[in-house]
């Protein structure tokens, strides 16, 4: 079974699809926690731009993250569409939860290794490290962020 | 959850004796006379030998066993404590201690030498007055005494093989004493058909030929004697004669206290048990009964995991939270029976989170014991005599914080003694005693505990902590600060005025330590310094890590606590104090205090609130002044910690959930006011 499990991680990988702004974003399923509706956010004054505020999630004070901000794209207001994607990372070896704002959460999907892209030196305005992957999905090409790199 | 590992609980178990024993022999040292002490040394010794074999350090149990036979006589009053025993007998007890933490670090010439010290005290001849006699009778002396041996009937209850007591080292042990004749007890043994194999179903009938102390004997039965019946009268005849043990006390208690002579149950033969077998379990049934009031007194204390308790707490704390949702929402609607419901929650949420909070207070007492063993080596060490005060044993704080004040405090101390307390001759130079004074107090504050450490030594150089720190690039040559400010240098990184580096102190590691310590646990730390006379340095604790009294107030749209510890009081900004913008002062009946606006800190967009209010806080010494929106009220606040991402904002110290679920961020005063006098050194830079 864990023979199995290996390979099929080895070609597939389990995904979250989300959509910031134009673009969408694939997150590993493995990190997700839960995906919840938006709610009342605290601003931390002094805080980094991309950690803005924190939220209660279950009586759990998380931060919130802002990834349009590490991508330098505009922050809409909320909208119906908009969901809190709930993450648990490694930060200096402690699990850390984490809300990630998306402007869409569309699907649970799985995308074939097969099908991932070299990182592109040029043509891109975001930093090459914040990026794990490109991957196609449905024809489009959808980035896999690094996400420890990205809060860090 | 698993099974703990009998060994771990039987080291937690030692480990705690250790500090009971510890307790015992430095307090003997002081008070040499107090039987008590010396009972209670004894206790723990025993207890340590008996688990220490039951759990198969069976070094541990020798070791403490010679321990124990050394410091018999000093039980009996045969030899006073002097210091030097003291100081062997604190030796033994690290050894004991090496011995069930770390077996490999220690060698059995160590243990061996340590006994011979022992056995050296023990045996030169010190007699204290009133037991010379005896100290000096011929060991064979108590033959004489009035009764030769015991006649023992022991019947045990039948499942006290499950608990892991052993009636057959009981027997072993009681022969110790002197000489037995032993002679089992068959008349309760059943059917084999009706024979349960883990009972014991054996009594047995004892002649002990030795002329031993009844504590001996109940000494050996220490350990169940919940779980047996012990029936001892004494022998009238000598029928063999005994051996004696070394060290013999004179039976002092008369005979006529003795519990009364068993019936005359002359041990029957084996051939007597088929009579009897209807018996045994109409016996079996009726003893616990009997037995069953004895005990109550086990179930005074529970061991839990402190993990448990952490985890109650968090419940507790979501419970609050809950309940905050529940009062808001009663309140903003017209039911009434809802409104009484929630009161009641209220109430009874409150009720939990004190008991809850109860449950992990410990006395702050279990910490101040060990550093009596610190400032005892230090003092022996420095060749500067210490004498060491606690007050405040009784005052309680949460568990975990006594564990995070123990390395503090040993800094303090080691540095009372070794900066503050001078040497001899310069102390009786300067009219002073030749014995240093230390204290350690805890007491109780509002929702403070203060714990201070005060030395009569030389107080602290101001003018050299000063040249030290220009020395240091710190400050410039000539700056204007107040002997207080002067001071704080000694909490930098790094800052040491001790001229030579001891193996105690001066490598400017440590200060700075202490204080982030203390203001982790959200507690402050102050010095106060008189020259010649000593110096005090006090700890401000908040009593409990999980939860505080906080004063919600608004700035802004954002909502903030103040922990209600910081606040001294409120007050209303005057429209004068408002339009200024140079000068940040108020005059708070004739002092000034600087303020802070709250809504530049924070950033609030929208127009402030038209009456601003201002809460004066205090840190150490310093007043200042935040100005907010509106002060909302007060706030039972359950302290969540910020995530490492925000860990670059110092000014929160953590966040908290309101009634209506949102998140509030807490206020670090201290931070705060730090982070404004920066800026304002800043400007003030920048002006000039």
């Amino acid at each position: 079974m864990n023979q199995g499990q290996a390979d099929h991680q080895a070609d597939a990988m389990q995904v979250v699809m989300i959509g910031l702004g134009e673009e969408k974003f694939a997150l590993d399923a493995g990190l997700v926690r839960e995906i919840i509706d938006p709610v009342p956010v605290t601003k931390v004054a002094g805080a980094r731009a991309f950690v803005p505020s924190v939220i209660n999630v279950r009586g759990n004070v998380i931060p919130l993250a802002d990834l349009r901000i590490r991508f330098g794209m505009p922050q809409p207001d909320d909208s119906a569409d908009t969901r809190i994607v709930v993450i648990e990372i490694e930060l200096d070896n402690e699990p850390v939860l984490v809300g990630v704002t998306a402007d869409k959460v569309y699907e649970v999907t799985e995308i074939s290794q097969t099908d991932v892209q070299q990182t592109p030196r040029v043509g891109m305005h975001w930093k090459p490290e914040f990026i794990r992957f490109i991957a196609k999905w449905r024809e489009e090409f959808v980035i896999v962020p690094n996400m420890e790199r990205i809060l860090n | 959850m698993s099974a703990m590992d009998p060994t771990e609980v039987f080291r937690q178990e030692a480990s705690e004796l250790f500090e009971v024993l510890e307790g015992a022999l430095l307090d003997l040292g002081q008070r040499p006379d107090d039987r008590e002490l010396v009972d209670s040394a004894f206790r723990a010794l025993h207890t340590i030998k008996g688990s220490g074999a039951m759990f198969g350090f069976d070094k541990v149990a020798s070791f403490t066993h010679e321990f124990e036979t050394a410091f018999d006589r000093v039980r009996k009053g045969e030899i006073k404590p002097t210091q030097e025993l003291i100081s062997v007998a604190l030796a033994a007890k690290d050894y004991i201690r090496a011995l069930i933490e770390d077996p490999q670090s220690t060698d059995d010439i160590i243990g061996d030498g340590i006994l011979d010290d022992l056995k050296r005290f023990v045996s030169s001849d010190q007699p204290a007055a009133p037991v010379a006699e005896i100290a000096e009778a011929p060991p064979l002396a108590p033959v004489e005494s009035k009764q030769a041996g015991w006649h023992l009937y022991l019947e045990f209850e039948s499942h006290i093989l499950r608990n892991g007591s052993n009636p057959l080292d009981l027997l072993e042990d009681l022969c110790k004493l002197g000489p037995c004749f032993v002679v089992p007890v068959t008349d309760g043994i059943p059917f084999l058909d009706e024979m349960e194999p883990e009972d014991c179903y054996l009594k047995w009938d004892v002649k002990l030929h030795a002329a031993c102390d009844k504590d001996a004997i109940d000494d050996v039965f220490m350990f169940v004697s919940d779980e047996m019946k012990l029936t001892l009268s004494p022998l009238e005849h000598v029928e063999a004669p005994a051996p004696m043990p070394l060290f013999l006390l004179l039976d002092e208690e008369p005979v006529a206290e003795m519990p009364a002579p068993l019936v005359e149950a002359a041990a029957p033969p084996a051939a007597a048990a088929p009579v009897a077998k209807a018996e045994p379990k109409s016996e079996a049934k009726s003893e616990p009964k009997a037995e069953g009031k004895r005990d109550d007194r086990g179930i005074a204390t529970v061991r839990v995991q402190a993990e448990r308790l952490d985890e109650l707490m968090d419940r507790v704390g979501e419970l609050v939270i809950a309940q905050a949702r529940l009062t808001q929402l009663a309140a903003s609607g017209s039911d009434l029976s809802i409104k009484m419901i929630a009161e009641e929650i209220e109430r009874l949420a409150s009720s939990l989170r004190d008991t809850t909070m109860g449950a992990r207070m410990v006395p702050i007492g279990s910490l101040f014991g060990r550093f009596r063993r610190l400032i005892h080596d230090l003092s022996r060490d420095l060749s500067k005599p210490v004498e060491f005060v606690t007050t405040g044993e009784d005052t309680e704080l949460d568990k975990t914080m006594i564990e995070c004040l123990a390395d503090p405090l040993v800094h303090l101390i080691r540095n009372a003694i070794d900066h503050g307390i001078e040497d001899t001759a310069t102390r009786s130079a300067n009219g002073k005693t030749e014995q240093g004074r230390i204290e350690l107090a805890a007491v109780h504050s509002g929702a403070q505990v203060l714990v201070t450490v005060k030395d009569n030594g030389g107080g602290l150089n101001t003018a050299r902590i000063r040249a030290k720190a220009e020395e240091q690039g710190l400050i410039a040559a000539g700056a204007v600060l107040s002997d207080h400010e002067i001071h704080q240098f000694l909490f930098h990184p790094g800052f040491s005025t001790a001229q030579t580096i001891s193996a105690l102190s001066g490598r400017g590691v440590g200060m700075d330590v202490v204080k982030r310590t203390i203001e982790n646990m959200r507690g402050s730390i102050d010095l106060s310094t008189r020259p010649g006379q000593g110096t005090t340095v006090t700890l401000r604790l908040p009593l409990t890590l999980a939860i505080i009294e906080g004063l919600l107030i608004r700035v802004g749209e954002g909502r903030y606590i103040i922990p209600l510890s910081a606040v001294e009081e409120c007050i209303e900004l005057t429209a004068e104090d408002e339009r200024s913008r140079g000068r940040n002062f108020l005059n708070v009946r004739g002092n000034l205090v600087p303020f802070l606006r709250l809504r530049e800190i924070m950033s609030s967009s929208g127009s402030p609130d038209r009456h601003q209010k201002t809460i004066i806080i205090s840190t150490g010494e310093t007043h200042v002044g935040l100005v907010a929106d509106q002060i909302v009220g007060n706030h039972q606040t359950v302290i969540k910690s910020l995530s490492k991402l925000h860990s670059d904002v110092t000014i929160f110290s953590g966040a908290t959930i309101l009634g209506d679920g949102t998140a509030a961020l807490i206020l670090d005063v201290a931070q705060l006011v730090a982070l404004a006098q920066s800026k304002v050194e800043k400007h003030i830079s920048e002006a000039a």
